[in-house]
């Protein structure tokens, strides 16, 4: 196992810059997701680490080692490929140990492995095989074991669950965590599906448009975004962001006045600057008034009008305005409502963020993790 | 399917097929049995055929000069079609490159393939011209690797050399074709796969571009073994003193005594021997 170290990389195509000037520092045994949107460079900057694609500025270090001029095939790491690339004229068994043999490892070394990973990976009965007579999702599998089998310093996966049904995207996705859990190894990991980003991740790098947005651990980028993308872009659905006025001391939207003494961390003097903010509230931190006790950092939006509820079991979404704008809250099932119902929700002012207008940068951070 | 479907399909294929068959049964297999049947017969000028049984069998397996014409046969089919696949195979990877050109290149490799018979076979004739020949120019006032100046295509031996080297140079081009077109087909992925797998250059030529290009180099090598153990025209205009088995069946045929009856049972063997060759080939070698 080994760190990885991105100094100022960039990567242009003629003179396009796709990623720009990006720094990340994955630690030895740590697992780094990069999430952000379609497009926005991450199979790009994995594939640097790869070698499979030239860095145009910046150091890549593998170890102790600067590996910008290192071909793949001797940077010891392994990869899972978006479209599995699996052999086909191998069998199972033969893709998985393939790299393992070229590594010089001894027959039981390789056989031993070999068990490990089809055990584990529920393909004891698929070894004999061709990937041409095999599903999607066991295909899927057998791009994971030739990079697990492998003793890799680093581990590489590209988006390695987008072919999958929900279901089976969700089962590997535990089995993912639990053999990160037990080999601990160091991995980078590319994902568009946010949930993927908060439970696999260590750490969690939200990237757009060739630029890191922000990195930090799920609960971090959850609670504290660093700007509006970030918010937005993790969390389902997504943070809602109402326009204020701050006027005498208070936040001032679509009638509703919330002191901004309460908020937690904030002051008055902090906004004196502002005469408008984004306040950002996370569909989960509305609860319904009616089952909560009233507390000093609660605040009550006293009459909501439900446009829309959604119910998907345990959770339910509701759909309602804060003045022109649409927001979402998600409540459980202790809540029966419908449609056109007038309620009244409360949100804990300690998970109440506010956002400049203008930078979309976060202004202050109310939430204490 | 359902058996009732498949049926239906079965009944559907078979009206599709049934003009091709009728139509190759008239071109090929008349000819070819009309051969058989000739293989039995004295043919006479005349046209009279007199039934001579296994005769012409039993002289043409005493005739040395066919064993001789077998000989050379054997060495022509292993030179040219190895000379076509590797010379092809290594075209198709250099133009799978990415460099200036490369279209132009592509296509300008072609032209042997193109090129009519009768025009280039006086070209390579006159490249072997024992004195006015650049071959013998380079060979013997050039680099000095001779001292006498050889009679390349006079020569029966090393005219056989000369017809397989031109054979490779007119036909590599369209190993080549197939070759290439599999090639641009192998998905880019697999190479980084295997690079990240610990192999260099070579080892993904090894276990990718190989294992790809396995099916059209087989079926490249089975096309070549057939067009060229019936090659005629080639070799007879460039170097009619190599004689290779169609060569000798010509000469059986229509020179001196002509005995259309021996040519016929010679090519009746040939047939038999190309049609095991391609069983073992299909059903053993690739376990199609
Ligand atoms: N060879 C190339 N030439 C020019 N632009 C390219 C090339 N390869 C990729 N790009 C561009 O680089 C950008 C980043 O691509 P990349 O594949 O890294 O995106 P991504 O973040 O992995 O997206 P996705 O989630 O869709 O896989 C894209 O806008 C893409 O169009
Ligand atoms: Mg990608």
């Amino acid at each position: 196992m080994s760190s990885v170290i991105l100094r100022n990389v960039c990567k242009s195509y003629g003179n396009l810059p796709i990623v720009k000037s990006l720094n990340l520092e994955v630690k030895d045994g740590e697992f780094v997701v990069l999430v952000g949107p379609s497009g926005c460079g991450k199979s790009t900057t994995l594939r640097m680490v790869a070698g499979l694609e030239d860095i145009t500025q910046g150091d890549v270090h593998i170890g102790d080692q600067v590996v910008n001029d290192l071909p793949p095939h001797k940077r010891n790491i392994a990869m899972v490929f978006q479209n599995y690339a699996l052999y086909p004229h191998m069998s199972v068994r033969e893709n998985i140990v393939f790299g393992l043999k070229k590594s010089g490892a001894d027959a039981t070394t390789i056989a031993s492995k070999l068990a490990d990973v089809s055990e584990m990976l529920k393909l004891n009965e698929y070894l004999d095989r061709k990937p041409a007579d095999l599903s999607g999702g066991q295909r899927q599998r057998v791009a994971m074991g030739r990079a697990l089998a492998r003793d890799a310093d680093v581990y590489l996966f590209d988006e390695p669950l987008s072919n999958l049904d929900a279901k089976l995207r969700h089962h590997m996705r535990t089995e993912i965590a639990r053999i990160q859990h037990q080999y601990n190894m160091t991995a980078i990991y590319v994902t568009h599906d946010q949930v993927e980003a908060m439970t696999l991740g260590d750490r969690v790098v939200v990237m757009r448009d060739g630029i890191v947005e922000q990195v930090g651990t799920p609960m971090e980028i959850y609670l504290q975004p660093s700007s509006t993308f970030v918010a937005t872009f993790i969390g389902s659905p997504a943070m809602n962001l109402i326009e204020a006025q701050v006027e005498d001391g208070e936040l001032v939207f679509s009638g509703y006045r919330i002191p901004i003494s309460k908020i937690a961390n904030t002051s008055e003097a902090d906004l004196q600057v502002y005469r408008k903010v984004l306040v950002g509230i996370r569909p989960d931190f509305f609860e319904d008034s009616q089952l909560t006790s009233p507390s000093d950092h609660l605040f009550e939006f006293g009459s909501v009008k439900v446009d829309l509820v959604e119910n998907l079991g345990f959770d339910k979404e509701i759909t309602f305005k804060f003045g022109q704008e649409e927001a979402k809250a998600r409540l459980d099932l202790r809540s029966h409502i419908v449609r056109e119902q007038v309620i009244s929700l409360s949100v804990d002012l300690n998970r109440v963020l506010l956002f400049d207008t203008s930078s979309q940068g976060m202004l202050l951070n109310a939430g204490s993790l | 399917m359902s058996s009732v479907l498949i049926k239906n399909e079965a009944r559907l294929g078979l009206k599709l097929v049934a003009p091709a068959v009728g139509i190759i049964g008239l071109l090929v297999i008349y000819p070819i049995l009309f051969n058989v049947y000739l293989s039995f017969f004295d043919v006479q000028l005349n046209g009279t055929k007199i039934f001579v049984g296994f005769d012409n069998y039993s002289e043409l397996l005493g005739n040395p000069r066919y064993y001789n014409s077998i000989g050379i046969s054997v060495v022509y089919l292993l030179g040219t079609v190895t000379g076509t696949t590797v010379l092809g195979l290594a075209a198709a990877i250099l133009m799978n490159q990415e460099f200036h050109f490369r279209n132009l290149a592509r296509g300008l490799i072609l032209l042997p393939y193109f090129a009519p018979v009768i025009s280039v076979v006086f070209g390579w004739q006159f490249i072997f011209d024992p004195v006015n020949g650049i071959y013998n120019h380079v060979m013997v006032d050039v680099l000095h690797l001779s001292d006498t100046r050889e009679n390349m295509i006079g020569d029966p031996d090393s005219a056989l050399f000369v017809v397989i080297l031109f054979d490779i140079w007119k036909h590599f081009p369209i190993a080549y074709l197939l070759l290439l077109a599999k090639l641009q087909s192998v998905p880019k992925d697999l190479y980084e796969a295997a690079a990240i797998d610990g192999q260099n250059a070579w080892g993904r030529f090894w276990h990718v571009t190989l294992p790809e290009l396995k099916f059209v180099i087989a079926t490249v090598v089975l096309l070549r073994i057939i067009w060229n153990l019936n090659r005629f025209e080639d070799v007879f205009l460039l170097a009619p003193n190599v004689e290779t088995l169609p060569i000798f069946t010509y000469y059986q045929a229509f020179s001196g005594v002509v005995d259309q009856g021996g040519a016929a049972a010679i090519s009746v063997i040939q047939l038999l021997v190309l049609v095991g060759l391609i069983w073992l080939y299909v059903r053993k070698v690739l376990k199609w």
